[in-house]
C-alpha cells in the first residue's frame, strides 16, 4: 500500500510518501510556492501530483491550519492536532505523553493518555511564541537558526510579550555590548517562556516536542527542567505529514479486515 | 405541606414519612432561567469565586425562596456543605445534618438512620411503607435506563432526567411516577437506534446538560449515568430494608466500591469510553487520579464551572476525543 500524507503549514508544506509503513520519500516545499506552481482551482484544490512527483498514491490524507485550506481534491482531510499525535505514536509508539508542537505561526499542546486525546490547547492571535520569532531575530543577530539554537546560558533578558518590541529590546542588548552567546541565549529563553503559560496546565512526565523549534537545543535543555522525560522526534518537521500517512495506513487495515 | 430542602440524595422516606415535601436544592438551582441569578446571590453575600457552583446555587436558592429547612449532607457527599449548613443556619435555616459513614459499615449506615429518623419522630413501620412505594417508582425509573443501554430507544439525557429526579421525585412521588410511566410509554414506541460509540458520564451530575446532544453528532450516545443511576437506587431489588438500600450506594463512600460498580457497568454496557465531568473547585477533581488508573477505558475528564453549557473549549476536546476513540473503536488506533 503506498500512502501520500500532505501537511500544509504557514511557511512550508510537507510532502511524506510511505511504502510498507516505510517512509520512502519526505520533501518540503514552501506554502508559496505549492499553491502557485502544484496547484489548481476548480471550487477545490487540485494537487498536481505528477509534477510534484508523488503519484500512484492508494491513501492520499492531508491536513494543516484551517479547514478550506487544506481540502484538497482526492484527499481526505484530519484534523491537524490528530495527524500530529498519529505521527507519534508512529515514531515513537508511545500511548502516554505531552506533546508540544511548536511551528512557524502556531503552537499546540496536546494532552495523549491510554492512546487518546484527552486535552489540548492552542495559541490565540498572537504568534510571538512560535518558530517564526526564531527566525526574526536570528535575522537581526545575522546568525544562522541552528547556530542561534545552541546557547542556553546567562541569558540577557528580554521581556517583552511583544514580538516586535523584542526586536528593539535586543538591538538594546546588542548596543550595551552583550556577548552574541548571551543574546543568543535570551532569544531562545524569552521563547521558553511564552511557551511556558501554555503548559504550565499540562503538567507530566514525558513531554514529546515536533515542529521546527524541536531542532532547538536550547529551548528542549530549557523544558528538560520541567519534565522528566524530554522526547524530541527524528522527524519533528515531518511528524504531521508522517501522521497523515499512518493515519491511512491504519485505516486501509481496518478497511481490508471488513 | 411544608417544604424541606435537600442538598443531595438522603434516605428521603423519612422526610415524605414525616410530612415534608422533599425539594432536591440542586434541581431548583440548574433548571431555573435565571440560574445564574443564584450564584450572584451568594458571592454578594461574601461566597468566595473559588468555590463550586452547585453550592453557591444551592445557598441562593435558600435565600431566594425562603426555605426554612435543610437537610445537609455533611459526610460522603460534598466536602462545602457543613461549611454551606453553617452560614444557612446562622440566616435561620433550619439544619438537619445527615451523614454516609466514611467506611460503609452497615452498623454505622443503621445508626446513622436510626438517628436522621427519630429525629423527625416517625416510626420504622411507616419507612419502610415509603420504601415499598418508592420500590415501584425505582423499577420504573430502572426500566428507563433499559430502554437507554439495551433497547437504545431512550436518550441520554432521558436516562440522567429522569434517574436525577429519583433524589426528591420532583417533591410529589405520586405524581412523578404517573410521569415515568408515561414516558416509557411514549419511549417503547419508538425506533431502536444502536450509538455507533457507548459512552459513560461518571462524577457528579453535570450542570452542562447539552454535553448529551453534543456527543450525539459525532455518532456517540451516553448510556450510562453514573450517579444518576445511584440516586435511583438501582440495586433496590437486593435490600430487605432502608438500611440496607442507602448502604448498597456506592457514591458516598470509598472509592474502591464506586469502583468496583463502575467496572461492572462498564462490561454490562460494553462502554467504549468514559467521560468524567467534575465540577470547578470540587475535591472530587482529585480522585480522577485514581479513577483514570483503575479503570482501563478512555477517560476524558471535563470540568464545569459556573455555565450551563459547554464552552467552545470544552467542545473542542470532546470533538478531539471522540474523533480518535472512533477510530480506536474501527481498529485504527
Amino acid at each position: 500500500m503506498k500512502l501520500l500524507g500532505i501537511d500544509l503549514g504557514s511557511r512550508e508544506v510537507k510532502v511524506v510518501v510511505m511504502e510498507n509503513q516505510e517512509v520512502s520519500q519526505q520533501f518540503k516545499v514552501s506554502t508559496m510556492s505549492f499553491y502557485r506552481d502544484y496547484c489548481n482551482f476548480t471550487g477545490k484544490i487540485v494537487v498536481d501530483l505528477k509534477k510534484l512527483g508523488v503519484e500512484d498514491a492508494d491513501i492520499k490524507i492531508s491536513t494543516g491550519y484551517g479547514k478550506n485550506n487544506t481540502d484538497l481534491e482526492e484527499f481526505e482531510t484530519i484534523n491537524e492536532l490528530k495527524a500530529h499525535v498519529y505521527g507519534v505514536f508512529y515514531q515513537t509508539e508511545l500511548k502516554n505523553f505531552v506533546l508540544l508542537d511548536v511551528g512557524g505561526q502556531d503552537v499546540k499542546v496536546v494532552r495523549v493518555e491510554k492512546g487518546l486525546i484527552t486535552d489540548l490547547e492552542l495559541n490565540e492571535k498572537c504568534a510571538a511564541s512560535c518558530g517564526r520569532y526564531l527566525e526574526n531575530m536570528a535575522e537581526v543577530l545575522e546568525v544562522p537558526l541552528t547556530e542561534l539554537a545552541e546557547y542556553s546560558q546567562d541569558p540577557v533578558e528580554l521581556n517583552s510579550t511583544c514580538a516586535v518590541f523584542s526586536e528593539s529590546e535586543l538591538i538594546g542588548q546588542i548596543a550595551e555590548g552583550a556577548k552574541l552567546e548571551r543574546l543568543c541565549a535570551g532569544v531562545n529563553y524569552s521563547m521558553y517562556k511564552r511557551l511556558d503559560p501554555l503548559l504550565t496546565k499540562f503538567k507530566g512526565k514525558r513531554l514529546v516536542i515536533s515542529g521546527g523549534v524541536a531542532q532547538n537545543k536550547a529551548i528542549r535543555d530549557y523544558l528538560k527542567q520541567d519534565y522528566e522525560e524530554v522526547i524530541s522526534l527524528a522527524e519533528p518537521q515531518f511528524n504531521g505529514a508522517i501522521g497523515c500517512c499512518y493515519y491511512g495506513q491504519l485505516t486501509g487495515e481496518a478497511e481490508n479486515r471488513e | 405541606m411544608s417544604k424541606i430542602g435537600i442538598t443531595t440524595t438522603v434516605p428521603s422516606e423519612i422526610l415524605f414519612a414525616a410530612g415534608y415535601q422533599v425539594i432536591d436544592l440542586n434541581n431548583i438551582f440548574v433548571t431555573a432561567d435565571d440560574y445564574s441569578d443564584y450564584i450572584d446571590l451568594a458571592e454578594r453575600d461574601g461566597f468566595p469565586k473559588s468555590c463550586c457552583a452547585w453550592t453557591k446555587g444551592i445557598y441562593g436558592v435558600c435565600v431566594a425562596h425562603d426555605i426554612k429547612e435543610v437537610v445537609g449532607v455533611i459526610s460522603g457527599d460534598c466536602s462545602n456543605t457543613e461549611a454551606l449548613a453553617g452560614v444557612l443556619e446562622k440566616r435561620g435555616v433550619k439544619i438537619h445534618p445527615f451523614s454516609y459513614p466514611h467506611g460503609r459499615k452497615l452498623a454505622d449506615v443503621k445508626a446513622e438512620i436510626e438517628r436522621f429518623r427519630e429525629c423527625f419522630g416517625v416510626s420504622q413501620e411507616s419507612v419502610e411503607e415509603y420504601r415499598e412505594k418508592f420500590n415501584q417508582i425505582r423499577a420504573l425509573a430502572e426500566e428507563i435506563d433499559r430502554l437507554t443501554y439495551q433497547d437504545y430507544k431512550a436518550s441520554g439525557f432521558e436516562n440522567h432526567l429522569y434517574q436525577v429526579s429519583c433524589s426528591d421525585f420532583n417533591g410529589d412521588p405520586d405524581l412523578f411516577k404517573e410521569q415515568l410511566a408515561e414516558k416509557i410509554t411514549e419511549i417503547e414506541a419508538r425506533e431502536a437506534k444502536e450509538p455507533k460509540l457507548r459512552l459513560g458520564l461518571i462524577g457528579v451530575p453535570p450542570m452542562t446538560v447539552d454535553l448529551y446532544q453534543y456527543v450525539t453528532e459525532f455518532g456517540a450516545r451516553i448510556i450510562y449515568n453514573e450517579v444518576q443511576r445511584e440516586f435511583a437506587f438501582p440495586r433496590w431489588q437486593e435490600a430487605d430494608n432502608i438500611y440496607q438500600l442507602y448502604h448498597d450506594y456506592t457514591y458516598p463512600y470509598d472509592l474502591e466500591f464506586r469502583l468496583q460498580e463502575l467496572n461492572k457497568q462498564i462490561q454490562e454496557r460494553k462502554l467504549d469510553g468514559i467521560i468524567h465531568y467534575t465540577q470547578a473547585f470540587c475535591h472530587r477533581n482529585i480522585e480522577q487520579i485514581v479513577i483514570k488508573d483503575e479503570l482501563e477505558l478512555p477517560i476524558l475528564n471535563i470540568k464545569g464551572d459556573k455555565l450551563n453549557q459547554l464552552d467552545s473549549r470544552t467542545k473542542l476536546r470532546l470533538e478531539a476525543f471522540l474523533d480518535m476513540l472512533g477510530d480506536l473503536k474501527e481498529g485504527q488506533a
